[in-house]
């Protein structure tokens, strides 16, 4: 097995780590996980999930 | 750092404003209801920095749904340093109404009088020094849009959250004066902060305040035993509230000077409302505009010029080499707009995008690859796992820019909020209001923001209605199954054009929603359907900055997730299509005796009913890992599709050269699927709704399931997606492939409505005899 093939495995492998790990980290964080970056359209609502319900009566 | 609060009436500009200063570029659109949340960004021009806090719109602080209780709670609870008012300078009148109630907070008020430019250009004037005057706060006359007055309003916003400020009324001409005042009092001695505001909403019947102030209520219902309103009798929020218009009528109206105006004659606005908000003419309009923008984006054969006209092709004009490729570089341009037939604007920078950039590029780069001393293995990973998916996947990109473009031109033109309108009769009859459909619309972008917006419905079961139908208005990331697929029918069955099949695919979504919200408002989410009332905005040209945000948002979150997500997902499936359970690695030719073809082998009979199931043969199962791949991301179907193409190929030996196949492109990657399976038309057409309807990614079933609140509705809709898409697809399978199971499931579906309407009058006579 060369260098690049050995390089080839070791980054794959991390970059899919990664991915995983940032995903699982941004969901503990009670961020959104759709890659919007939390700056698009409306997306800072993601994580005010629990709203105070309450409502009017009447 | 300071913190200054942008609030005011939906639609009068907050967002456009927020942009402006702190030079984000948060989605603005040209309706009510666009911001559901709080934002915050940082203003730099003040001595110091202050933070800026955009709020969802509302018309008062007595909220009814859930983004305007997270507007009143942060006025109320977060000790802003200043409110910014932004009042529509063209509806001074109504918007005032929201100034009256911040007014009463202890919070330092600056109003800014926005759209003054409008104001201006209709003739009419707006006396900035006498309004100051009556309202007793700073008003600074400002053009959010053309950034006019930013300045001098964030300064005396700024000099304003230095001083200390108790809260005013208008109310004190009205009968209700005096309680007012002794609530204050009383709740002055418990050291509540905004005693003013907190005073008057109890004594409005504010459920909230009721509530939270529990020992001055009794005070306040013992002078209610005593009091009767001539015209509103004991109806306190509706006394209060006349109070606070015939305040702003008597006071504000003289400093506004209207030009006089011919007031039979139609603006612009109304005479475009006339025709589109059509009560017959209205949804034929919409279907023709939806139509059309499916046309300019995909059409091959652009106004249908080349059928009409019998256009040469670049072969009959002997401008193609033998072996099909244009003889030089001018043809090769020519070609990406003509070829017998004109292509649409959409195709045409399509073609542009993947004949002369991807292609090229990838090609390239798996050329290197290629050359490389690397193993076979390796190059495998590297050329079938990593570039093809994502080439694949990008080759979409002009596809979704120019569908995205069209709909933002609706959306900041203000037809969008039309649409509503016209709908609202019509979702009505099936359960829903016509605000219903603007987080709807909102879904053929993203299922996130959209499920998310369903907070502007204040009745929880048409929300969740909502939130489960989100999904089928088919979104961005799906746009590339609906392409590829639709154009791999064509191009390899040649049948249809791929605007008409992908404009249908949408139609069907919509038809499914329908259907669905129909069959969930008269069976387990029955309820009243709210009334609608939306203020419809004026039209507009849309504006090239707004446009150019909102592409550059669905541009980049598309090119992310090509390069994270999609990545990952295909290397691992390169990795499980080339490993065995033995873990031993396998050459392309033996992809059957993968990790991936046994686990998929199990599931594969569960979509025979789909035609995508045990019926495709010992290959049928690359259906079932593109399903399960579009979990994680719809966009990993195609991805998924192009990594495992090479592998097929190999295997059948299948010449991608002499058919001209390349699995760069997402379209070619699907003919290899077909060459392989032998997959019939109503089987891909199944797939396509299957995918459209099903559960949809990762990120919005966790928004569901944010949104929906309870477990019990979230496994609810998580059953009603799976289901709902089995049956759609089933449907558009066995329909397809024998026409006469028309009448079996028509006869289903009758069966069905008839259930439920016997049900329902059976439970409803048994109620009356109660």
């Amino acid at each position: 097995m060369s260098v690049w093939e050995i390089i080839s495995i070791v980054a794959c492998s991390l970059f899919v780590i990664g991915v995983i790990t940032s995903r699982v980290v941004k969901r503990i964080k009670g961020k959104p996980t759709c890659d919007c970056g939390c700056d698009c359209a409306h997306c800072s609502g993601c994580y005010h999930s629990k709203v105070d319900k309450t409502k009017k009566d009447n | 750092m300071k913190k200054i609060v942008l609030a005011g009436n939906p639609n009068c500009g907050k967002t456009t404003l927020f942009n402006s200063l702190t030079g984000s570029t948060a989605h603005v659109g040209n309706w009510p209801g666009v911001t559901v949340d709080k934002r915050d960004g940082v203003y730099k021009k003040t001595p110091e920095n202050v933070a800026i806090i955009d709020l969802p719109g509302i018309y008062s602080l007595s909220p009814y749904t859930p983004e305007e209780i997270i507007s009143r709670n942060y006025i109320l609870y977060e000790k802003p340093d200043c409110i910014i008012n932004i009042v529509d300078s063209t509806n001074l009148e109504r918007n005032l109404y929201l100034t009256t109630q911040l007014l009463e907070t202890d919070v330092p008020v600056v109003v800014a009088l926005n759209m003054i430019d409008v104001v201006n250009k209709n003739g009419d004037k707006i006396d900035v020094k006498a309004l100051e005057d009556k309202l007793g706060v700073p008003v600074v006359a400002i053009s959010a849009l053309k950034e006019k007055g930013l300045k001098e309003l964030m300064d005396k916003a700024y000099e304003e959250s230095r001083v200390v400020r108790e809260g005013t009324t208008v109310l004190t001409d009205t009968p209700l004066a005096r309680l007012i005042d002794d609530v204050k009092t009383a709740l002055k001695k418990q050291n509540v902060e905004n005693p003013l505001f907190h005073a008057i909403k109890l004594v409005e019947n504010d459920s909230m305040e009721l509530n939270t102030h529990k020992e001055t209520a009794p005070m306040v219902e013992e002078f209610k035993k005593t009091f009767e309103d001539n015209t509103f009798g004991k109806d306190f929020e509706a006394i209060i509230a006349d109070g606070r218009y015939k305040y702003i009528s008597k006071n504000f109206a003289q400093t506004v000077t209207k030009k006089e105006k011919d007031k039979l004659k139609m603006t612009p606005s109304d005479k475009a409302d006339k025709v589109l908000t059509h009560k017959i003419w209205g949804i034929p309009i919409f279907l023709l505009v939806l139509f059309a923008i499916f046309h300019l984006t995909f059409a091959e054969d652009f106004l249908y010029l080349g059928a009409i006209f019998n256009f040469p092709t670049l072969e009959e004009l002997g401008l193609l080499t033998e072996d099909g490729e244009p003889i030089n570089f001018g043809v090769q341009l020519l070609s990406t707009f003509y070829d017998g037939q004109i292509a649409s604007p959409g195709i045409f920078i399509d073609h542009i995008w993947n004949d002369l950039i991807i292609g090229n590029l990838f090609g390239w780069l798996g050329g290197l690859v290629e050359d490389s001393s690397l193993s076979q293995w390796a190059i495998g990973l590297i050329n079938n796992g990593i570039l093809e998916g994502i080439a694949a996947v990008l080759s979409f990109l002009p596809c979704i820019l120019t569908l995205f473009l069209f709909f933002s031109i609706l959306e900041d033109s203000g037809y969008m909020a039309r649409i509503a309108f016209i709908l609202d009769k019509m979702f009505r009859r099936f359960g829903l209001s016509g605000r219903a459909f603007m987080p709807m619309i909102m879904g053929f972008g993203c299922s996130v923001p959209a499920m998310i917006n369903t907070r502007t419905l204040a009745d929880d079961k048409e929300r969740t209605a909502t939130v489960r139908v989100i999904p089928f208005f088919s979104c961005g990331a799906k746009l590339p199954i609906l392409t590829a697929v639709a154009g791999a029918i064509v191009v390899y069955f040649g049948v249809g054009n791929a605007d008409l099949i992908t404009y249908g695919m949408y139609l069907l979504g919509i038809v499914a929603a329908i259907a669905s919200v129909l069959l969930m408002r008269s069976t387990s989410l029955k309820g009243e359907t709210p009334p609608f009332i939306m203020e419809l905005p004026s039209y507009h040209t849309p504006q090239f900055k707004n446009l150019m945000a909102h592409l550059w948002d669905k541009g980049k979150h598309f090119v992310k997730k090509a390069f994270t997500i999609i990545i990952a997902s295909t290397i691992v499936i390169w990795l499980l299509s080339h490993f065995s359970f033995a873990w031993q690695f396998l050459e392309d030719e033996q992809i059957n005796d993968s990790i991936l073809a046994d686990v998929s082998k199990f599931v594969q009979p569960l979509f025979t009913p789909l035609g995508f199931g045990s019926q495709l043969g010992q290959y049928g199962w690359v259906f079932v890992v593109a399903v399960v791949a579009g979990l994680i991301a719809k966009e990993n179907v195609i991805a998924t599709f192009a990594t495992l193409a090479a592998c097929l190929t190999a295997v059948v030996g299948m010449d991608f050269g002499e058919l001209a196949i390349d699995a760069e492109d997402g379209i070619d990657a699907v003919q290899s699927m077909i060459m392989a399976t032998g997959i019939t038309i109503p089987a891909l057409i199944s797939f396509i709704a299957f995918n459209m309807t099903t559960i949809p990614c990762f990120a919005a079933v966790g928004t569901a399931k944010a949104e929906l609140g309870n477990k019990k509705s979230f496994k609810g809709t998580l059953l009603f997606w799976f289901l709902s898409s089995y049956i759609i697809g089933a449907m558009v399978y066995t329909v397809g492939s024998w026409w006469w199971t028309t009448f079996i499931w028509t006869l289903a579906i009758a069966i069905t409505v008839m259930g439920i309407v016997f049900r329902n009058k059976h439970n409803k006579v048994g109620r009356n005899q109660l």
